[in-house]
């Protein structure tokens, strides 16, 4: 399958690698069972779903019997409670109500930025492919589950079933590029659940920025940092001019290795940062490298997500 | 050393500054994308110490610079003395015959003056001294740029004839150019008495430079004077003030040698003489001596059918009294014959047995019979037949007229003279235009007192070669098929005529002979047309364009010419040789020109520009550094960096020449066949030639792998790795120390085999290689004195050695024909493998391979068969040494079988 990944920078996107891609992270996450995602509120959705409201409505668990009243339809009596309660009709007559039961909405981000689309010679796959496979794994698992996806884009297309994960590969493969490197500023439904899978290498306070104004929404969710190797120790030596790929100046570093530790340190600090930032909005925070397994981290996201 | 530009070499002025600029510019960085750019935005600021360009980079860099710089300055090595004057550079170039030998200095030298005239910036111009292709006169070319006359000089070429002095000295006395500097390039003889003259004309045109005198002496081979066992070779020279020796290979018409002969040159001598033995059969495959060294015209001597030898067969009618002196019917031809042809005697049968030219019957008729047929089958091949008459001839039967003879003859004979007669004996008439004989002066004292008759007939005429004063024929002929009958109507002996006391005998039978190999004498003024002629360096090609026809009565007196060059003559089948040595002059030494600067012709080194060079070397330091660079900006992996500079190194070095044979390699771990060094370096040369292409042919042939042979010496090498040893032994061979006896014995009683090839045998010996090797046998049997040699038996074809590989009938090598012996009972403690071999074959130099892969020595009697038979014996020998008698142990496989039951 990874064979017929579709290659990064390639101009045209034939239709045959567009269903590659949720295959393969159907592959990847069939050894999870189905994600239902922990929701103490769910977003406003008239979708039916295993979410169960407190309220009557659409349902298949019981709620509460009322008393009948003129206008109800003869066939939701039920004969059974309204015989035992001995009174005569119609006021011993119930009707059964069932809780109203709704779907989750689970929006998904994956970074469009340039500087995901880079990969060491010590990983195998660039970030941005990593990324998507872990989206498209996630998406799958939480449409298992009976959970509606959107990918966070203009516009914001929900899909639930089976069928759903398609057309969200093919969403996500056509997303143009953004350099922004955050999650764009949406209507999204409010307490839906998010993840965001990206490098977040932007300065820490546009960051913040970007969360709060997910968590004013109100949302909650996870973020996920997707890095390269290469990124996490800086494994270069001697003198080396590095060029940044979202058209950033360029760094002349006279010795790599002098300065590895105090890249290293300041990578730490960022990570710090952005634990901060998912903690004080109540998100989730994990990081991803590119050269370990993609079952880690996608393992990490179902436990963030899932109901305990 | 000098510098064209030495201006340049300012520039070296510059190199300090360049190494400041180097130093100071760090070399370029590496680069790499990066997406985490941000948290390294100001992160260098810490960096204190700037990168600097290592100083063994600066060093190459500044080195690279130099270099271009003094290629640029033009330096030139082994520069010459500039020439004086002011004017063109007339160089004038001795290009007759006696150039060729070290034209390629010559070319050299004349290329150095040309280049210290451009150095000057002088126009040249070139003034060859012998006639051209086209017979003009030597002429001098205008001055013109060095460039153009380089094209020029490049063309010359040494003609084989002698330079023209008269024409140079009329040419120079035409040059008016001012200021004129003249380089002489003299081949050092003077072609004539007109060199005075040439010379002070030379010197009155400027200022002179000579470049001459330290050559080899100015040879010339001359035409062999035929012997009675073979050829005088002759050599003129220069006089030298140490003696030398020149040595002559005798070749055949393919180029190749059939023997070496060495002529020793006295000190100051001007000639010098050898004598080449050479068997008859040998003898006429002779097509030119050639003096080993240098090609040269000079050095060539086509042989043609003069020097050919024709084996004679001699039958008398009376066996009894033919051996008597002075009465005898053979004593005279024999006496006529011997110096100049070989002579056989026998039965009819066993003379037509070989290969003969010429039978001659004296006075012996042909009844009918097995002799009668024989003989006229091998006229009837081309054979020449000549009687005798005499008193058996005469009392022929009238009704039995033999088909052998030319003419009818009338019964009886006719006596001229005597008590009862009133005739007088006859003299001669003078001999017919279209006789052999024609030219030969007829003697008055020659007289024929008896002799027989001819029938009368309308052709008697036209048969007669000679006749007696009064008209009747003395000796007819006719030809019968491919051959000729030449009848003389008189005895051999003095019964009959004073004829066989006369000089003229002897001519007469010379010129008979001669028309032997079917050539029919050529008229005396018959003009033949050039076919090939030699050039400068003695190789045969197309003639001139001024060539012309050569009568060939002119042949012994015409100096070579562009008009009439040295070379062959006339029709296919009857080639007439005009050689360079024949006619000139031996040549004289020429003194030098007066006033002249003499420099010698080697002490002219030629000019080598090193600038192209030390340009190549800085380019290949750029190159290096480009690599380094590269490597140090980590736009390389190490590995590429390795290819590169293997391609890079493998470029420089070139690729070494490939040897089909393994060299160098201890004896132990590789099959390689040794022979046992005589110290002769001629017959040791051929001894390894012929195991190198023998070690080829089996490593080509069969599964065994030789690698190169190697030259031994018993008693100090180490034996037991070598499975053969190839044992040449000459005449001169001493005999052998105890130790080499030993070691030898030791090798042999071990297994081990050795081939002792006496290269030929002596006179009278059977095979072809008779003649070649006289001594040989006296030496064979000195060297084996100590030697353990088993009973010998010939080599038949039941012996596993003529099985072993091939299956063989004989075992030919150079030589064919004489007997191969080899250990006469079967020794089974040494795997019954003989131990010594021996024959006279000369199998080395039937095996040998020379540089270019030819066989540079011909086989005799010849043939491709014959060198192929030669090498499956040397493959069966190797297989015999290395697998012993494994091979007859098949012979035992019909018996193995049939008491199996099979």
């Amino acid at each position: 399958l990874a064979d017929v990944t579709p290659r990064r920078g390639s101009p045209v996107r034939a239709a045959g690698p567009l269903k590659a891609e949720p295959l393969r992270a159907e592959a990847l996450g069939a050894a999870l069972p189905p994600l239902l995602v922990a929701a103490e509120r769910v977003a406003a959705t008239v979708a039916q779903g295993v979410h169960g409201r407190r309220r009557v409505g659409q349902g298949d668990s019981f709620w509460q019997f009322r008393p009948f009243v003129a206008g109800d339809a003869v066939s939701r009596i039920d004969w059974r409670q309204s015989a035992k309660s001995g009174r005569a009709a119609p006021h011993g007559w119930f009707v059964r109500e069932t809780e109203w039961e709704a779907a989750q909405t689970v929006c998904l981000w994956r970074d469009p930025s340039g500087s995901m689309r880079w990969r060491s010679r010590l990983a195998s796959e660039d970030k941005r492919d990593r990324a998507g496979l872990l989206l498209l794994a996630l998406a799958s698992l939480l449409l298992r589950g009976g959970e509606r996806v959107a990918l966070i884009d203009t516009p914001l297309r929900t899909v639930h079933g089976r069928v759903g994960l398609e057309r969200l590969a093919d969403t996500m493969m056509r997303a143009p590029d953004d350099d922004t490197g955050l999650p764009p500023t949406l209507a999204l439904p409010r307490y839906a659940t998010v993840a965001l899978l990206g490098d977040f290498l932007s300065p820490l306070d546009e960051i913040q920025a970007a969360v709060g104004r997910l968590a004013a929404i109100p949302v909650r969710g996870h973020l996920l940092q997707v890095l390269d190797p290469a990124e996490a120790v800086l494994p270069y030596e001697g003198r080396i001019r590095f060029r940044g790929l979202e058209r950033e100046a360029d760094a002349l570093v006279p010795r790599v290795e002098s300065i590895r530790s105090a890249y290293v340190e300041r990578l730490a600090a960022q990570q710090e940062g952005l634990a901060t930032i998912a903690r004080a909005a109540g998100f989730g925070f994990s990081v991803h490298r590119t050269d370990h397994a993609p079952e880690t981290a996608l393992l990490a996201l179902y436990t963030a997500l899932a109901v305990r | 050393m000098i510098f064209a530009a030495p201006w340049t070499l300012l520039a070296l002025a510059i190199l300090p500054l360049l190494w400041w600029l180097l130093r100071v510019t760090p070399p370029a960085p590496r680069s790499e994308n990066f997406p985490a750019i941000r948290l390294l935005a100001d992160l260098r600021a810490r960096e204190e110490t700037p990168a600097r360009t290592p100083w063994w980079l600066l060093a190459l860099r500044i080195l690279a610079a130099a270099l271009v710089i003094v290629a640029l300055a033009g330096p030139v090595l082994d520069a010459g003395r500039a020439l004086p004057g002011r004017g063109p550079v007339l160089l004038v170039m001795d290009n007759g015959w006696a150039s060729a030998t070290d034209w390629p200095r010559r070319m050299q030298a004349a290329g150095s003056m040309l280049d210290r005239a451009q150095r000057a910036g002088r126009p040249a111009a070139l003034l060859a001294t012998a006639p051209d292709q086209t017979g003009a006169p030597p002429a001098a070319t205008p001055p013109m740029p060095v460039a153009d006359l380089r094209a020029r000089l490049a063309t010359l070429r040494p003609e084989p004839w002698p330079s023209d002095r008269v024409g140079a000295a009329a040419a120079l006395a035409r040059w008016n150019h001012a200021g004129t500097a003249v380089a002489y390039l003299s081949d050092g003889v003077t072609y004539g008495a007109d060199f005075p003259a040439f010379a002070s004309t030379l010197s009155a045109v400027g200022p002179v430079t000579e470049l001459c005198c330290d050559g080899p002496p100015v040879r010339l081979l001359l035409p062999p004077q035929p012997e009675a066992d073979g050829l005088a070779l002759r050599l003129a020279q220069t006089p030298m003030a140490d003696p030398a020796t020149a040595a002559v290979l005798a070749q055949s018409g393919d180029g190749r040698t059939l023997a070496r002969s060495t002529i020793a040159v006295p000190a100051g001598a001007a000639a010098s003489e050898t004598k080449l033995v050479l068997p008859p059969e040998v003898r006429n495959r002779l097509a030119r001596l050639v003096l080993e060294g240098s090609p040269s015209a000079a050095g060539v001597v086509l042989l043609d059918e003069r020097w050919r030898r024709r084996p004679v067969g001699l039958v008398a009618g009376d066996l009894a009294s033919a051996e008597a002196p002075l009465t005898g019917s053979l004593f005279y031809l024999r006496r006529a014959l011997a110096p100049f042809v070989e002579l056989r005697e026998g039965s009819v049968a066993s003379l037509l047995g070989r290969d003969i030219s010429v039978l001659i019957l004296a006075d012996r008729p042909l009844p009918e019979g097995s002799d009668r047929t024989a003989v006229t089958q091998w006229v009837e091949k081309g054979g020449l037949l000549i009687r005798f008459a005499g008193p058996r001839t005469a009392e022929l039967p009238i009704g039995d007229s033999d088909p052998l003879l030319p003419v009818k003859l009338l019964g009886g004979d006719r006596q001229l003279g005597g008590a009862l007669s009133w005739s007088q004996p006859a003299s001669l008439a003078a001999f017919p235009p279209g006789s052999p004989f024609a030219g030969l002066a007829a003697p008055a004292e020659v007289k024929v007192s008896r002799q027989v008759l001819a029938e009368p007939s309308a052709q008697l005429s036209t048969q007669t070669w000679a006749a007696l004063a009064d008209g009747t024929p003395l000796v007819t002929q006719t030809t019968r098929g491919a051959g000729r009958i030449v009848l003389f109507h008189v005895t051999a002996n003095a019964d009959w005529s004073n004829l066989p006391l006369s000089g003229l005998f002897v001519d007469m039978l010379r010129r008979l002979v001669e028309l032997s190999v079917g050539v029919a004498g050529a008229p005396a003024n018959m003009v033949l047309a050039p076919a090939e002629s030699l050039d400068g360096f003695g190789v045969l090609g197309r003639p001139p364009d001024a060539a012309t026809g050569l009568a060939t009565d002119a042949f012994a007196t015409t100096p070579p010419s562009p008009r009439h060059p040295a070379g062959l003559y006339g029709p296919e089948n009857g080639r007439q040789a005009l050689n360079l040595g024949t006619a000139l002059p031996p040549p004289v030494a020429a003194s030098r020109i007066s006033g002249a600067q003499v420099e010698g012709l080697s002490a002219t080194a030629p000019e080598r520009a090193l600038g192209p060079w030390l340009m190549a070397a800085a380019l290949a330091l750029l190159a290096i550094d480009l690599l380094i660079s590269l490597l140090l900006r980590g736009l390389l992996r190490r590995r590429a960096v390795g290819i590169a500079a293997a391609v890079l190194v493998a470029a420089l070095l070139g690729t070494p020449p490939a040897h089909p044979l393994e060299t160098g390699q201890h004896p132990a771990l590789a099959t390689r066949l040794g022979f046992i060094a005589t110290g002769d370096p001629q017959v040791d040369g051929i001894a390894r030639a012929g195991l190198e292409g023998l070690s080829d042919y089996v490593n080509r042939r069969t599964a065994a792998t030789l690698v190169e042979p190697d030259a031994v010496a018993p008693g100090e090498t180490d034996l037991s790795f070598y499975p053969l040893l190839y044992w040449p032994v000459t005449a001169s061979a001493q005999p052998l120390s105890p130790a080499q006896a030993a070691a030898l014995n030791d090798y042999m009683a071990r297994g081990g085999i050795i081939l002792i090839d006496t290269r030929g045998s002596g006179d009278g010996e059977e095979g072809s290689g008779a003649g070649f090797a006289p001594g040989a046998e006296a030496a064979l049997r000195r060297v084996a004195q100590g030697l353990a040699i088993p009973p010998l038996a010939p080599l038949t074809t039941e012996h596993v050695l003529a099985r072993a590989f091939y299956l063989l009938q004989d075992f030919p090598g150079r030589f064919a024909g004489s007997g191969v012996w080899v250990q006469r009972d079967q020794d089974r403690a040494n795997d019954s493998v003989s131990p010594v071999i021996i024959g006279a074959n000369d199998w080395a130099a039937a095996w040998a391979v020379d540089e270019a892969g030819r066989n540079p020595y011909a086989t005799i009697p010849g043939g491709a068969r014959q060198r192929t038979l030669a090498y499956r014996f040397g493959v069966n020998l190797v297989m015999y040494a290395l697998t012993g008698n494994y091979k007859g142990d098949q012979v035992h496989v019909p018996a193995i079988l049939q008491r199996l039951g099979q």
